[in-house]
């Protein structure tokens, strides 16, 4: 995890790309209980925005992950033992890196999202999984219910994270967030 | 109103509820390790899953 942390800041260094964060079940891990993953997602924001046929090209990163003998396996591409998905930032996921927390991981730099950004995430995302992963950070971690509802409004998923409570707590149920 | 059961462990008389609090008290507690130690535990849940849990074709991370 060292080792592939440092590969992936690498990438920042070189230019390949601008920043990143840890996002997924590993960033939701770092704030809750540990739970089984098998991936390290890791959101990026390019040096480059996409090209004018609005393509955006990962091909340099991961032929610089080729060139240091790091292979592809399925949709993940294997960086010093671990299995890495690579994903470019959308708005939400870009502003989620900007404001993401720098940890130090056994010395290695590296940012990891914050809470309220992650249930914007996951909730947007709506897997049974990602729900799941709501849930545990809104029982298991201090929230910031202003930036969460401010982070909610502005990207049009408060009234989901409302069905998401009504779902959980039960619509007669005290709301037990705001 | 039927009566919630009580449940002898060790000493001490607790009910099921009492129990679950607990739980929830103990993943606090676990939220608040350090990143590493979760990673570590992390890896010790994909061995288990790997060796013990039918997913033969689970990633055990090198860390």
């Amino acid at each position: 995890m060292k080792k592939t942390l440092s590969v992936l800041n690498e990438l920042k260094e070189k230019g390949l790309i601008k920043d990143y964060a840890i996002g997924g079940a590993i960033a939701a891990l770092r704030w809750t209980e540990p739970f089984f993953t098998e991936d390290l997602d890791i959101f990026i924001i390019l040096e480059k925005e996409p090209d004018e046929k609005g393509l955006i090209v990962l091909s340099p990163i991961y032929e610089y992950l080729g060139s240091r003998g790091y292979g592809r396996k399925e949709h993940w591409v294997i960086i010093e033992g671990v299995p890495v998905d690579i994903f470019p930032a959308d708005p939400l996921e870009k502003e989620a890196i900007e404001e993401a927390e720098e940890v130090e991981y056994e010395g290695v730099k590296t940012k990891v999202i914050v809470p309220e950004y992650l249930i914007a995430l996951f909730l947007r995302a709506g897997r049974g999984k990602d729900l799941r992963k709501v849930e545990m950070l809104l029982e298991q971690c201090e929230i910031d219910k202003e930036r969460l509802q401010k982070i909610l409004h502005q990207y049009g998923l408060y009234d989901k994270f409302k069905e998401f409570e009504g779902k959980r707590y039960g619509r007669g149920a005290e709301d037990p967030y705001w | 109103m039927e009566e919630e059961p009580r449940i002898l462990i060790g000493d001490k008389v607790v009910s099921r509820r009492d129990l679950f609090q607990e739980e929830e008290r103990a993943r606090k507690e676990r939220g608040k390790l350090s990143f590493e130690e979760k990673i570590r535990i992390l890896v010790r849940l994909q061995e288990l899953a790997h060796n013990w849990g039918r997913r033969k074709d689970a990633i055990i991370w090198k860390i």
